[in-house]
């Protein structure tokens, strides 16, 4: 370890009566990281943003900020800021009293202000908008301006709550780059709530996985892509087949799965011999093949199927295959030379044997 | 294609605001200019004469006793206006940022349901000689006699009007205090606010509309009344409203009576006018840059 965490969660736990949003969390958020909490609406994601942030307090467990435990502080009090799901930049004031808000609360001198509300607003490339009020703004100019707010206090974390979630797909992807470009010239810690995968994967370090009040699985987002360790974060992360079985048996490195058409091999161990359990295969992990030119060639790891449908997606093509156990995608860039499947075509899945992640739960 | 669209919705636009103008056209806008050019006329034992004369303007204001009279109603106004923004401000805050019902609201709301003359003679009993407050005290052996100041005083005017002025204060203040929504609190207290600055810095600018309106509503309804101060007010509390019914109602001169109403209205938006101003002294105002 280099630094030491910029913010550390001990245990922490937040309930309304008798319903527990937050369970048992444990989390160390390194320095200048941007970390991505991810999970569908409900998993607790936001609770445990406000927690940090002071607007809630948790039922037990502690939250600490460069090593001092804030649990007990104001959000006032504690050294970071927020960017808020709408924004909430005052109506009352225009681009650059919004942005100054907080350097006045902290007595800064005029010359001061006039200079670090400039820079950061030229920093969100809107130099030219200060005059601007707040109605005359679009929703990604008030999302730069609510940024800035946020970011000319330099707070030791940034927490973004679903801050694209307004904007339309050109310009949240737009965003997000812009988000980065701003990570990497300020260094700032970013937690950043998302329920949307594609945010999370574009823009994260490191990704947690929340669901039900606890926490999934953490990684960086290529592990969490490639070696998801439940069936929900399989599931979560992109698309995936998911093939049923129980394991018939087990040998070195490899374990054979009966999927109910045939039998599958996977580069997994220790998972006993009977176990109900699920392999996930991603899309593009397949391969496509006509079943009359590669019949009796493979033993494992193949179903046959009939194609469904031929979805062309722009840069990618997507194909459903309908098989006696389960419908399988399969996913390839557009072959330069057109696409020469169609439907109706009679067609066999197979994958390589360390392709497929074995899931227990 | 488009335009049709557009003319379509010009007259169904203009179609819904017809009756509430017409309405007022009727009700209101031809009484107020009849009532404008009476006040030029003159009136001779209770016949009103045509004529284009500024006698009853000049009467009023060379009259002391107009001033005194305008300057009590308008310290009724003032008073009510400012203790029921005081004391609203705060429910308002409770109702809006504390509860979720409307329990409280409802509340204040139901002494609504009581009519303005019941409560008027309610407080009666309770200020007067032998009410309440007297005999409580007597009681108590804290005073000998009755205190007399309790009733017919500009103060049980002022107790009463803002009695019965308070739930609309509320009404005008919870429903501005609602658009300064909760997140916008958070933001300010996020960026470093106390609870003082939240409330100074936001709180107040967002919901400046529906605070200069909550008072000046107030405060010209009250300024204007004359059942309150008639039945409560005694002989110090006589006011300019009152006067101005009297030459409706007993004198029978109209002329006067709606010269005065004019020049009361004037002083009403001379009052708006300054107090919309203070308020921007006071740096409360929205829509102020505070950067070069």
């Amino acid at each position: 370890m280099t630094t030491p965490p910029i913010v550390e969660l001990y245990g922490v736990t937040k309930s309304f009566g008798a319903f527990t949003v937050l369970n048992d969390i444990d989390l160390k958020i390194a320095d200048g990281e941007i970390l991505t909490l991810l999970g569908p609406s409900g998993c607790g994601k936001t609770t445990l943003m406000r927690i940090v942030a002071g607007f809630e307090q948790s039922t037990h467990g502690r939250v600490l900020l460069r090593g001092v435990d804030v649990s007990n502080q104001p959000p006032e009090r504690r050294p970071v800021n927020m960017v808020f799901q709408r924004y909430a930049l005052f109506p009352h004031l225009d681009v650059f009293d919004n942005v100054a808000f907080g350097l006045r609360l902290k007595k800064k001198s005029k010359s001061e202000i006039k200079k670090t509300v400039t820079h950061m607003l030229e920093l969100v490339q809107l130099g030219e908008y200060a005059n601007r009020w707040i109605t005359e703004l679009s929703g990604g100019q008030a999302q730069r301006v609510a940024l800035a707010r946020a970011l000319v206090n330099e707070p030791s974390v940034l927490l973004l709550d679903e801050p694209l979630a307004a904007l339309d797909l050109k310009i949240r992807h737009h965003m997000l780059a812009e988000l980065k470009r701003i990570h990497v010239e300020t260094g700032t810690t970013f937690i950043y709530v998302t329920h949307d995968q594609d945010e999370a994967t574009i823009l994260s370090d490191r990704i947690v996985l929340m669901n039900k009040g606890a926490i999934e699985q953490i990684g960086t987002p290529e592990e969490m892509y490639a070696r998801p360790q439940s069936l929900f974060c399989a599931k979560f992360l992109g698309e995936t087949n998911i093939l049923s079985g129980s394991v018939i048996s087990a040998e070195g490195d490899t374990t054979y799965v009966d999927i109910g058409a045939g039998a599958a091999k996977v580069a997994m161990n220790g998972v006993p011999v009977g176990s109900q359990v699920s392999l996930a295969v991603r899309p593009e992990a397949i391969r496509l093949d006509k079943v009359r030119e590669v019949a009796g060639k493979e033993n494992f790891n193949f179903v046959d199927g009939v194609i469904q449908d031929v979805v062309f997606m722009g840069s990618r093509v997507v194909y459903n295959i309908r098989t006696p156990i389960n419908l399988i995608k399969y996913q390839e860039t557009r072959p330069v030379h057109g696409i020469s499947l169609e439907r109706g075509d009679e067609v066999r899945a197979s994958w390589a044997a360390d392709a497929a992640v074995l899931l227990t739960h | 294609m488009a335009a049709d669209a557009v003319d379509r919705k010009k007259i169904v636009g203009a179609a819904l605001a017809a009756p509430t103008f017409l309405f007022l056209l009727v009700f209101f806008l031809i009484p107020t200019g009849l009532l404008f050019v009476y006040s030029f006329w003159l009136a001779k034992s209770f016949a009103l004469i045509p004529a284009l004369s500024l006698d009853n303007y000049t009467r009023a204001l060379s009259s002391w006793g107009f001033y005194a009279l305008t300057l009590s109603g308008l310290k009724n106004g003032f008073w009510t206006a400012a203790f029921s923004v005081v004391l609203s401000f705060p429910a308002a805050y409770y109702i809006v940022y504390r509860t979720r019902g409307n329990l409280l609201f409802y509340i204040i709301l139901v002494s609504w349901f009581s009519s303005y003359l019941v409560r008027i003679y309610a407080w009666r009993v309770i200020l007067g000689s032998n009410g309440l407050i007297n005999t409580t005290l007597i009681q108590l052996g804290l005073i000998s006699q009755p205190l007399e100041i309790l009733l017919f005083s500009p103060f049980a005017t002022i107790l009463t009007l803002v009695h019965i002025m308070l739930p609309f204060t509320l009404l005008l203040l919870v429903s501005s205090l609602r658009d300064v929504k909760a997140e916008y609190i958070e933001a300010a207290k996020d960026l470093g606010a106390s609870q003082f600055e939240v409330f100074r810095k936001v709180i107040l600018p967002m919901s400046y509309k529906g605070l200069v309106g909550a008072f000046m509503f107030t405060f010209v309804l009250a300024a204007g009344d004359y059942v309150t101060p008639q039945f409560l007010g005694g002989r110090d509390g006589m006011t300019t409203g009152i006067m101005i019914s009297n030459q409706f109602r007993s004198s029978g001169n109209w002329p006067f009576g709606a010269a005065m109403a004019f020049l009361l209205l004037a002083t009403f938006l001379v009052v708006y006018f300054l107090f919309v101003q203070l308020l921007n002294l006071l740096k409360l105002a929205p829509g102020r840059r505070f950067h070069d």
